[in-house]
């Protein structure tokens, strides 16, 4: 059996595109290799258990890697927060601002998106941002939430970021 | 002697092979082919030549006859065939659960075929079958009539015509005759007037029965059927009125112009005989669609091209989709898959998947058997020709590092599209709303990933639909059919020959 990478799905083995979600799979692993041991495991986010989980239970906050940002920043959650970039003439603003990670020359919006928060899932939202949001590689339709997983990377414009359920 | 194929390409021995050889290749053969350890449809047939041949080459007398008439045809150099199969590995890791293989089966004309395919010999037994019903009043029918005279225009006076009107009866406005008096029989087009309903058996049965009276094996007997409505009640009478054609040598394209048809109908109608289904979204396009189809059955290299699909008992085919020259998806119940013409230019492509089983032995064995066989019409005395290829693979722990064949990966990429809203128009079906939007929206984020922003669009706009309604526009369905179907072609014509 092959996952979807992308949608998690149980392939049979020679399938090359996933029979649910159409996502190339790529192949190149092959399923009788030993899984390898890492070792020396250092104590981060990398090793987690929860890794890959859609379930975001009674946590209140996320951590976010951002890209070529040495520490990582936690994020507490509400129903709705609004990921973008901060701007004194504009009437709203956002609930996470991006702009000191460098949002206005990596193509930021304004209102770029937004992390909602569901029973137990959190779901990310692209609010028609003008240079698009990507998850896990994948461009976001506007207006259609889709699951955050821990570990997931986001892409707001050209900036990039991996978040982790605390 | 009337030979119909090669004995010695059937059983897969040299012309010199001796008995024994020839008996171990025929119980070979019958192990994997014989009805009592292979059910598929498509084994029996292969069965009964495998054996035709293994008698015939075992009688001294009858395989005297064969080498004699090989001999001549040897020297006459005749015009031939080829079928080449492709999987997506060619060697396979045994696994204990079962997995998917893909095979790409291809049909290439005679590349002699080509340069004397400038002097056309292939002659046509056309029949239109034209519906005039109310709703084709105005624009509609007008270029229906345009088409129609261009047809008659570029058909050349050896071929044969015939024109059947319908609405809730069907009137044969052309009986089949020879394209000579051409302002005459456009006179008799130009009468058309719209009034009625859609009654498509009446029409369709008027137009075989047309079409069959200069059946032959030397013409192209092809039917197209032009509609833009539903038809009540008589479906089932059209499907078996289709087979029973092509039983005949005749095949049929369809074209539903405009919404309001039953794509599923006219899908079902053209497949089962070899023929196309096609949407024309707008009244203009009638004329291009029609003369290109006509035009492609000029160019014909052999008509009445059916492949025969023989599995090994454990192995399964789960899907064959015709990818080249035009995309139709095909019913794999049947003994032989009707493919229609082969064009001198052009080739067939077939995608398939099947299933092997799990825990399969390690070394090489055998996966499918196909033949291709048809009429091949630029060519006489001979008239049929068939050619089978057998896929053997090896199954070994250590597989080769190999990429599918990109031509594989293109194909199933576009075809995975396709499938995806085919899916969702399944899951409808049986009433799951859900599994249907799912579908749908996972069909939009592969489109706009693939940059084909409008028909994301379009998926997204009906997934929303689905979701409120459980049920699909008249026009998204058929757009997204024949769109994400139609997403196959450039891939397939760019390829070179």
């Amino acid at each position: 059996m092959r996952n979807c990478p992308y949608c998690g799905t149980k392939n049979r083995e020679g399938t090359l595109f996933c029979e649910e979600c159409g996502q190339a799979l790529i192949s190149g692993v092959d399923p009788t290799m030993p899984t390898k041991q890492l070792e020396d495991m250092p104590n981060d986010l990398a090793a987690r258990a929860t890794w890959g989980t859609a379930s975001f239970g009674r946590q209140s906050a996320i951590i976010i890697h951002i890209r070529d940002l040495p520490d990582p920043i936690t994020l507490q959650v509400t129903d709705r927060t609004v990921v973008g970039r901060a701007d004194t003439t504009s009437p709203r603003q956002p609930d996470f601002d991006l702009t000191p990670y460098g949002a206005l020359e990596k193509g930021v919006s304004r209102m770029h998106a937004t992390i909602e928060r569901s029973d137990d899932t959190l779901t990310l939202v692209d609010m028609g941002s003008a240079n698009g949001t990507h998850l896990n590689g994948q461009r976001l339709i506007p207006d259609q939430p889709r699951v955050l997983r821990d570990g997931d990377e986001i892409r707001f414009g050209k900036l990039v970021a991996h978040i982790y359920f605390k | 002697m009337a030979l119909e194929f090669d004995p010695y390409g059937v059983l897969g021995v040299s012309n010199t092979a001796g008995a024994e050889e020839i008996k171990a290749a025929y119980r070979r053969l019958a192990r994997r082919l014989h009805p009592d350890v292979n059910s598929n449809p498509g084994a029996g047939v292969q069965f009964q030549d495998v054996t035709a041949a293994y008698e015939v080459l075992l009688d001294p007398i009858r395989r005297k006859m064969v080498d004699d008439e090989m001999l001549r045809r040897a020297s006459v150099d005749d015009f031939y065939f080829t079928l080449r199969v492709t999987p997506s590995k060619r060697s396979i890791t045994p696994l204990p659960e079962p997995q998917v293989l893909y095979l790409l089966a291809e049909i290439f004309p005679d590349p002699r075929a080509q340069d004397s395919s400038s002097k056309r010999e292939t002659r046509l037994n056309l029949t239109l079958v034209l519906d005039h019903s109310n709703s084709m009043a105005g624009v509609r029918l007008e270029k229906v009539k345009i088409a129609a005279y261009q047809i008659i225009d570029n058909l050349s006076p050896d071929d044969i015509l015939s024109v059947v009107t319908f609405n809730d009866r069907a009137d044969v406005i052309i009986p089949a005759t020879t394209v000579r008096d051409k302002p005459a029989l456009k006179a008799r087009v130009s009468m058309m007037l719209a009034s009625g309903g859609t009654e498509i058996f009446h029409g369709l049965s008027k137009g075989v029965e047309q079409n069959r009276q200069f059946l032959g094996p030397k013409l192209v007997n092809h039917v197209i059927l032009l509609t833009d409505g539903h038809t009540f009640g008589d479906q089932d009478k059209c499907i078996d009125l289709a087979v029973k054609a092509t039983k005949d040598g005749i095949s049929i394209s369809a074209m539903g112009l405009g919404n309001d048809w039953n794509d599923k109908f006219l899908d079902e109608l053209a497949s089962r005989t070899g023929g196309n289904s096609l949407f024309i979204s707008s009244a203009n396009s009638v004329v291009k669609f029609l003369n290109e189809q006509v035009r492609n059955l000029t160019n014909a290299f052999a008509d009445r091209v059916k492949l025969a699909i023989a599995p090994d008992p454990d192995v399964q085919l789960e899907l064959a989709f015709k990818l080249a020259p035009h995309p139709q998806p095909l019913e794999i119940g049947g003994s032989t898959i009707p493919l229609g013409n082969l064009q001198a230019n052009r080739h067939i492509a077939i995608l398939l998947q099947v299933q092997l089983p799990g825990g399969m032995d390690i070394g090489f064995r055998s996966i499918v058997r196909l033949v291709a066989s048809g009429d091949i019409l630029q060519q006489m005395p001979q008239q049929k020709f068939q050619t089978a290829s057998d896929l053997n693979l090896e199954v070994t722990t250590d597989p080769s590092r190999e990429d599918p064949p990109s031509v594989i990966m293109d194909a199933l990429s576009k075809l995975t599209l396709y499938r995806l809203q085919e899916k969702a128009q399944e899951a409808l079906e049986r009433g799951d709303v859900a599994e249907a939007t799912r579908r749908l929206e996972n069909l939009a984020t592969r489109l706009l990933a693939i940059g084909q922003e409008d028909l994301a669009n379009e998926a997204l706009a009906e997934a929303r639909r689905v979701a409120h309604t459980a049920d699909l526009s008249d026009k998204g369905r058929k757009t997204l059919k024949y769109q994400t179907r139609h997403l196959l072609l450039p891939a397939v014509e760019e390829r070179p020959e």
